[in-house]
């Protein structure tokens, strides 16, 4: 999985907002109703899937017989309660948060400092910390896998009998989106200013980064956060390759004994992103800014 | 950025202040940095890039070229068509949807709300989204037999969701968002006054889309369809639980990573993988080239 920031940077993000003020203009009638039949095609293609998903999920019949007339019967939970009992699913689960904390601090620990010292120190650095940060992308979790296997396997194999050892990579793929998150955050806030005024003061650089720019950072904070957690949470292909049981490589073997307990549980973890990530939007929206992700 | 003397005559006052940063603070971050990349990115893939030009430990184009032919080449037309595909109904669905929210007003709570599902849906590739595709237009999926209720025979017509096609409309769940969440900001910055001036010139609608809103999408645009198109040719997750013996490029890398039993077989694969770094390269470089002609015109 790999994600970014979309060009939506606070600048422009504060250039819209004033912007809202588009009066309400005459529009030929048929330009409103075509624009009406696509969102509403739209809405239809978003929603459609995860209502049949729901149906597959908790509706007690078999799946051969889920058509229109059956639209009513035995509607129940219990597939969900079924698939949450098993244990191995609470193993993975917690190697996946687990893998989701290391990363995200691994994360913050590495770009957090850099990129407060490229704004504050050397703004010439910048595009080529850019250009490093969009690197991960060029070389997806199923290439990077291969390269992982032909090298750390054979020279230290004992690193890539943990679990963990996908923390650096997870810290890795999620650079690309997690740099711009902390950067625009950065801008945002003018923080060479803040930092030339804080050590005017007399501050010390823990006190500049943890109750200076910390604080008034914490929406890009939390937002690269949310995005690297989100990330660890979704990524298949690599765990799967290196034989790690994490959540999703989970989904899919548990999917396979159970079609419909599979979904219910599918649409849990879905449901559970979709409510945080939308958490972590609103957060950002309210500072101003706009992240947006990839799903891979 | 500064010129060399001026840094000369900076450069020693910063340093005799008595304060607690290192001189070196941003460089010491920054190798730790680029120590990190170099040994968890750059050096597995430089061994993989190093193996497929030198198959079996002699340098050569071999591995290189038969990635690319025999039964190797559907796999990478496939890929090139999925994301080719993906990219652009993508991007014109999401340039659309952009289009139409751009003066929406109205209902006060649905422009929020399309900006956050965007948010959220670009994020939801993967697993899930497999299994939900599976329950809509699957071969037991609810729309399918909805679909077989009034007489359309959707599996008849050669549709599955395996095929290209099928896989296209799954791609396209968090590709039409993600375009709509890179085009917006340049679709929101047409400024009102633009339109205004252009028509009291005596511009007609067209002229104005033509020569002076055009202008301004095109590169955002671009860059979008370019980055939807290394969005999907990467993605593995969804494809591989529709069809996991697809054929897909990630998909025959997975296969020939864990059949490496003969040793030619193992080359194939690097060979494979420095083809697919290759390509997302080129589009990002691409991407890279056209954000930035967009971010100069936003500015001007």
């Amino acid at each position: 999985m790999g994600a970014v920031v979309s060009a939506a940077t606070v600048e422009r993000a504060a250039a819209r907002t004033p912007r809202v003020t588009a009066r309400p203009r005459r529009r030929a009638s048929g330009g409103s109703v075509a624009r009406w039949a696509y969102l509403g095609l739209l809405a239809l293609f978003f929603v459609v899937p995860q209502l049949a998903m729901a149906r597959f999920a908790f509706q007690n019949v078999p799946v051969v017989l889920l058509d229109s007339s059956t639209l009513f019967q035995g509607w129940s939970a219990h597939r969900l309660v079924e698939a949450l009992t098993e244990p191995e699913l609470w193993a993975s689960a917690r190697t996946s948060v687990i893998l989701a904390a290391l990363a995200i601090v691994l994360n913050l620990a590495l770009l957090l400092p850099l990129a407060v010292l490229v704004e504050v120190r050397r703004p010439g650095l910048r595009p080529l910390v850019t250009a490093v940060t969009l690197l991960p992308w060029v070389v997806p979790p199923i290439a990077l896998v291969v390269g992982v296997a032909a090298t750390f396997r054979q020279v230290a194999p004992w690193f890539l009998a943990s679990p963990l050892s996908l923390v650096p990579f997870y810290a890795l793929w999620a650079m690309p989106f997690t740099y711009r998150a902390l950067d625009a955050g950065l801008r945002a806030i003018s923080a060479r200013t803040l930092v030339e005024a804080a050590r005017s003061l007399g501050a010390s650089l823990p006190t500049v980064l943890l109750r200076v720019l910390a604080p008034a950072m914490s929406a890009a904070i939390v937002a690269s956060a949310g995005l690297t957690g989100a990330l660890v949470l979704g990524e298949f292909a690599f765990a799967s390759l290196l034989l790690k049981n994490t959540l999703p490589t989970y989904l899919v073997n548990y999917q396979r004994g159970a079609p419909q307990a599979g979904m219910a549980l599918a649409l849990a973890v879905m449901l559970l992103t979709a409510v945080g990530m939308a958490g972590v939007v609103h957060l950002l929206r309210r500072r101003g800014l706009g992240v947006s992700t990839v799903g891979v | 950025m500064t010129g060399g003397p001026v840094r000369a005559v900076t450069r020693p006052r910063v340093g005799t202040r008595a304060w607690r940063w290192r001189p070196d603070g941003a460089t010491a971050a920054f190798a730790v940095f680029l120590a990190f990349v170099a040994v968890f990115l750059l050096w597995p893939t430089v061994v993989v890039v190093g193996h497929a030009f030198a198959p079996g430990g002699v340098i050569g184009l071999g591995a290189m070229t038969e990635a690319v032919s025999g039964p190797f080449r559907s796999p990478f037309r496939n890929s090139i068509v999925l994301s080719a595909a993906t990219a652009v109904i993508g991007g014109v669905l999401g340039l659309l949807l952009a289009l139409a929210v751009r003066d929406l007003t109205r209902p006060r709570w649905l422009r929020p709300a399309i900006d956050a599902w965007c948010s959220v849906a670009s994020q939801l590739g993967g697993v899930p989204l497999a299994f939900a595709f599976v329950a809509a237009l699957g071969t037991q999926g609810v729309v399918t037999k909805a679909l077989n209720a009034i007489g359309i025979d959707l599996l008849g017509t050669g549709f599955s969701l395996s095929s290209l096609a099928g896989l296209v409309v799954v791609y396209l769940y968090f590709s039409i968002p993600l375009m709509f969440l890179v085009v917006m900001p340049a679709v929101a910055g047409l400024r009102e006054t633009w339109r205004e001036a252009a028509t009291l010139m005596g511009a007609s609608p067209w002229r104005y889309w033509r020569s002076v809103a055009a202008p301004l999408l095109v590169p955002p645009v671009l860059g979008g369809v370019l980055l939807l198109f290394i969005n999907a040719f990467s993605a593995y997750a969804t494809a591989y639980v529709l069809d996991s013996s697809g054929q897909l490029v990630p998909l025959q890398i997975r296969f020939v990573l864990q059949g490496n039993v003969i040793t030619g077989e193992q080359d194939l694969g690097y060979a494979l993988v420095t083809w697919t770094i290759a390509l997302l390269l080129l589009g990002l470089a691409l991407m890279t080239v056209l954000q930035r002609r967009a971010a100069r015109w936003a500015q001007s």
